[in-house]
């Protein structure tokens, strides 16, 4: 039974009789409206503009340190890229995930903007690790060392390549968005870890440089607003990342539930028509 | 500077090749959807109405 003015197509799909779009069961669209593909782009145009922006002012405009010269550069990617990882993403997909436990705001729509934030959160984590291992060598004079901080932002990554290992186990959608918050809210804990690890154990890595326990950054001048640029351009990447991989989870759900159901309609088809010559 | 321009290089790859491999999935998922879309059959029409074309 669909409720008055809303049909269903065979893709388990709900379409509006009045403007003919076709909506996701669960409440949001199937296809984005004009004005969701046009905040996109916007999106889109910001980060690409504020990362060209970020790369002009790093590399050619502010200044070299004192004491790591031409180095300090990889400041404005490298703790923008773990801002993003652990701070937006994962922080983002613990919030969703409560958000799915919680009976009252229980909804697929929490579960798949988990699993967005998670996946896209994990290349920033890569992201993260990698440009750090670069930083690391010349200024340590190795690519790795099992420090604090290092290690529990590597488990950090294994944590979540878990969680979208957990999601490609088949189940009732249901099924997997209950554990799959479970085990986000699991991996979520290691993100305090990875921020208090500096100074919970005597650590090769440096200290926060802005989000110290004072709150008062230790850079400044161009230096500064150009790591607040690199901030902002990766969080805009994160955002475009974001809606884009949402929107695929959307589509995935309802034309994986569609084939199944294509697929169970064949199956009695054929079942009638063999019947039918069974009888004649 | 070697290591800084390798470590923009590295990252800002990743970071686009990522996005180009998103935009392609939700491309190829979004035509999938259209094409569902367009041979099911319009909501409240039996699946033996052929429409007007049918009438000629």
């Amino acid at each position: 039974m669909s409720p008055a003015g809303v049909g269903t197509t065979a893709a388990g799909l709900v379409r509006s009789r009045s403007s003919g779009r076709v909506a996701d069961r669960d409440g949001g669209p199937l296809l984005p409206s004009a004005q969701a593909k046009r905040t996109e782009r916007i999106i889109g145009i910001g980060a690409v503009v504020a990362v060209v922006g970020t790369v002009w002012l790093g590399l050619w405009v502010t200044p070299p340190d004192q004491t790591q010269g031409d180095l300090v550069r990889l400041v404005y990617l490298h703790p923008g890229v773990a801002w993003v990882a652990l701070y937006l993403a994962f922080g983002l997909a613990a919030v969703a995930s409560l958000l799915y436990l919680w009976p009252r705001t229980r909804s697929l729509f929490w579960d798949r903007l988990a699993a967005a934030a998670v996946e896209v959160g994990v290349v920033f984590n890569i992201c993260t690790l990698i440009s750090g291992s670069i930083w690391g060598k010349p200024t340590w004079g190795v690519w790795w060392v099992w420090d604090a901080r290092l290690t529990s932002t590597a488990v950090l990554a294994v944590l979540f390549l878990g969680y979208l290992a957990l999601r490609r186990v088949p189940s009732e959608p249901e099924v997997r968005a209950k554990r799959s918050a479970f085990v986000a809210l699991f991996a979520a804990v290691d993100v305090p870890i990875v921020h208090f690890s500096v100074l919970w154990w005597k650590t090769l890595h440096q200290g926060a440089t802005v989000l110290n326990p004072d709150l008062s950054p230790t850079i400044h001048g161009s230096m500064a607003w150009t790591l607040l640029l690199s901030f902002i351009a990766l969080s805009l990447v994160f955002a475009w990342m974001l809606l884009v991989r949402y929107r695929i989870g959307v589509l995935e759900d309802r034309l994986g539930r569609g084939e199944l159901e294509s697929a169970l309609a064949e199956r009695r088809a054929e079942g009638v028509v063999a019947d039918e010559d069974e009888a004649a | 500077m070697r290591y800084v321009v390798v470590g923009y290089a590295v990252v800002l790859g990743i970071l686009f090749f990522y996005a180009v491999q998103l935009a392609w999935r939700r491309r190829r998922l979004t035509r999938a959807a259209l094409r569902i879309e367009a041979s099911s059959p319009e909501p409240g029409r039996s699946p033996g109405d052929a429409g007007p074309a049918a009438d000629r």
